[in-house]
């Protein structure tokens, strides 16, 4: 969509923004002490390099309607990216957490300001609301004494930006290559279709129209019952299986302290 | 339309955002001062009734007391300790208030004004700062879960014992609760169909039955949940003063702490309007609202006034109920979360969904109020079903003694064996 819409003369600008965005991305993240050829400008480096990807992604993409719109869409995104980009590349776990957190906000509102209620707060409730705070319980409870050495340096930073890189130029030119109107073969049902196919009475069908939440939970409890009963089951097989693994841990410890 | 001015839609919704956070602030100090009343009402002493109007002598029972109150604290030091995290310490009272006036993006604090006539502005015009939003809801659920944040950062950036503890029992109380919170708002959802609060309110006022008569169980549940999300005794086990000083906002003084305070306060008034607007039938009353969806200024001004007058009750409940209950202690706060309100809550939508399923073939078959008859009964008997087995079969509250889970496997128990063999 956003290639079809584009001058041609965009492509070469994206794959520059990809490049430079990687390389940002290996100069930032967070190095074993001795690897540093670039010493303290290593930091400086990547972050210019890091703001001229960013700006060449903000200036190829493609305009929304309004300037409120546009804004607001740069704004939210525009904290997702780097938020993203800050978690991996922080050294503290527990920022690395926060960071996600705004990462998962940044996108929340993208999908706000493209019209997907639902989907955005539900990011929010699930993600940043729930299993987030796990983590960062886990997180302070765990390093109360300073950082591990693990936490400090990055494993394979020149690899780990590269694949990062991949995925993004993949990413890319994919969605840039979609046209307008997709292969028949793959052409998702409009709506209109959806509604009109589905065993529901005439006033049900009104409903539909009218209310997208409506037509969401009628398509995932009709079209996808079984899928979402499965993944129910799924989860509540994993709750039993943990409570049933925490106990037998503690059993055993039980019989061990009291054997010696 | 010119792009760059702000539609009226846009200057709406600013005129609308105004109103509420002038008014929401306002209230938050002036239920202060009223739960200070409440409070020495209770315990038998007069209270705060000696500041009226500045440099005078005129008392006016004592109204100037927030605005003493709201100085002494903005011009009292703004102590930074050394050994915090500064970034999340500035970051968190910041956080916790900006979520919980996020909140009210959702809520309506009214029905709707009558037709205005401006051009470009959809009449009629809710009380309602995003009337656009489906999900109005989860919108709540989600930025009350964000509010977490706020407390758990606090406590761990201050680098205090109390402080942590408090942000640890905090947070753990707050995700306990919040399931019961959304299994409540579940049945309410499925009963109205819809995830607006302002649709949520229409329901009620169209059939005359506020949920908290149509779902007894689930109004008890969402009750205590919230109770319990508020943060407010018999659950201020973040904050107990007698075991953790001040609890996540302990290192906290002057304007930061003041900003905790008031989120604190804000999460309260969330809690009594979203009681109001589910279970209590927000503007309805009967015989004096109606249920129409135009009305004229007065019914407006009427709506407007039954919403407030009703949210003031639940909060003075809310205040009475800090002064008649002890705290709970940790272990039966999850007890009652997890072995007491969870089952509930579901037996709760259960009986819900079952009626909702079967209400047009009640219908049917009983004609109009024969089933609105049933569909009473049924929860009203699961509600007495519900309290009695879960009086039966929950363990007692007050048991001090420790928890034997593993009976014969006991490490102390086998250790107290061997060393009689021994």
């Amino acid at each position: 969509m956003i290639a079809a819409l584009l001058p041609t003369g965009t492509t070469p600008l994206l794959a520059a923004a990809v490049a430079s965005g990687t390389v940002s991305l290996w100069l930032l993240l967070p190095q074993a002490p001795g690897s540093d050829w670039l010493g303290h400008r290593r930091g400086a480096l990547g972050l210019v390099l890091g703001v001229a990807a960013l700006a060449a992604l903000a200036w190829a993409g493609r305009r929304l309607g309004g300037l409120g719109d546009e804004a607001v869409f740069q704004i939210v995104s525009l904290v997702a990216i780097v938020g993203g980009a800050a978690t991996v590349v922080t050294r503290s776990p527990v920022y690395s957490a926060i960071w996600f957190a705004l990462a998962l906000a940044g996108v929340a509102g993208v999908l706000l300001v493209l019209g997907a209620q639902f989907l955005g707060v539900a990011t929010i409730v699930v993600y940043a609301g729930a299993i987030l705070v796990m983590f960062l319980f886990v997180l302070m409870l765990a390093q109360p004494s300073g950082l591990a050495p693990y936490d400090r340096v990055s494993n394979e930073p020149l690899l780990a930006a590269i694949a990062g890189g991949v995925l993004l130029a993949l990413l890319t030119t994919s969605i840039g290559r979609l046209s307008a109107d997709p292969p028949a073969c793959c052409t998702i049902p409009s709506r209109a279709d959806a509604v009109a196919t589905a065993p529901v009475g005439p006033a049900a069908a009104d409903a539909l129209a009218a209310d997208p939440l409506a037509r969401l939970g009628r398509e995932l409890f009709g079209r996808h019952l079984l899928a979402v009963e499965a993944a129910g089951l799924l989860l509540l097989v994993a709750l039993v299986g943990a409570i049933a693994v925490v106990s037998r841990g503690e059993v055993a410890e039980a019989t061990r302290k009291g054997a010696s | 339309m010119n792009a760059v001015l702000p539609s009226p839609t846009t200057i709406a919704a600013l005129v609308k955002i105004g109103l509420l956070v002038g008014g929401l602030m306002t209230a938050a100090a002036y239920l202060v001062l009223l739960e200070r009343w409440i409070a020495a009402w209770v315990q038998d002493r007069k209270g705060p009734n000696r500041v009226g109007i500045p440099l005078t002598n005129i008392r006016l029972f004592g109204l100037g007391q927030p605005l003493a109150d709201g100085l002494k604290i903005i011009l009292k030091e703004d102590f930074t300790p050394s050994h915090v995290d500064r970034v999340l310490y500035n970051a968190a009272p910041l956080l916790i208030l900006a979520a919980s006036l996020a909140i009210f993006a959702a809520i309506p604090f009214g029905s709707v004004l009558p037709p205005l006539g401006i051009p470009g502005l959809p009449d009629p015009v809710p009380f309602l700062v995003a009337p656009g939003l489906d999900v109005g809801v989860l919108w709540v659920f989600a930025l009350s879960s964000i509010a977490v944040y706020g407390v758990l950062l606090g406590g761990w950036a201050s680098n205090n014992k109390y402080g942590f503890l408090g942000g640890l029992r905090s947070s753990a109380q707050l995700v306990a609760y919040e399931i019961p919170l959304g299994l409540g708002l579940l049945g309410v959802v499925l009963a109205a169909g819809s995830l607006k609060l302002d649709r949520i309110m229409e329901a009620q006022a169209t059939s005359g039955v506020w949920y908290a008569f149509a779902q007894p169980l689930g109004f008890i549940v969402f009750l205590v949940a919230s109770f319990a999300e508020a943060a407010r005794l018999p659950f201020d086990l973040p904050e107990a003063e007698q075991e953790l000083v001040g609890g996540y906002h302990t290192e906290y003084s002057g304007i930061r702490l003041l900003l905790f305070l008031v989120a604190e306060f804000l999460h309260m008034i969330t809690a009594a309007f979203l009681i109001v607007i589910m279970f209590l039938g927000g503007w309805h009353l009967w015989g004096v609202t109606g249920s129409a969806a135009e009305v004229s200024w007065a019914g407006a001004l009427v709506r407007f006034a039954i919403l407030s007058a009703k949210i003031l009750g639940v909060i003075v409940f809310f205040m009475l109920v800090r002064w008649s209950w002890p705290r709970f202690r940790f272990d039966q706060l999850m007890n009652l979360a997890w072995k007491v309100m969870l089952p509930l809550g579901l037996a709760n939508l259960v009986t819900v969904a079952v009626v909702e399923e079967y209400r047009p073939w009640l219908v049917e078959r009983l004609g109009s109020s024969g089933a609105g008859w049933v569909a009473l009964a049924l929860p009203w008997g699961m509600f007495f079903v519900g309290w009695i087995v879960a009086g039966l079969l929950t363990p007692s509250g007050t048991d001090n003694r420790p928890i034997h889970t593993h009976g014969p496997l006991d490490a102390e128990q086998s250790l107290a064996e061997d060393l009689v063999e021994a």
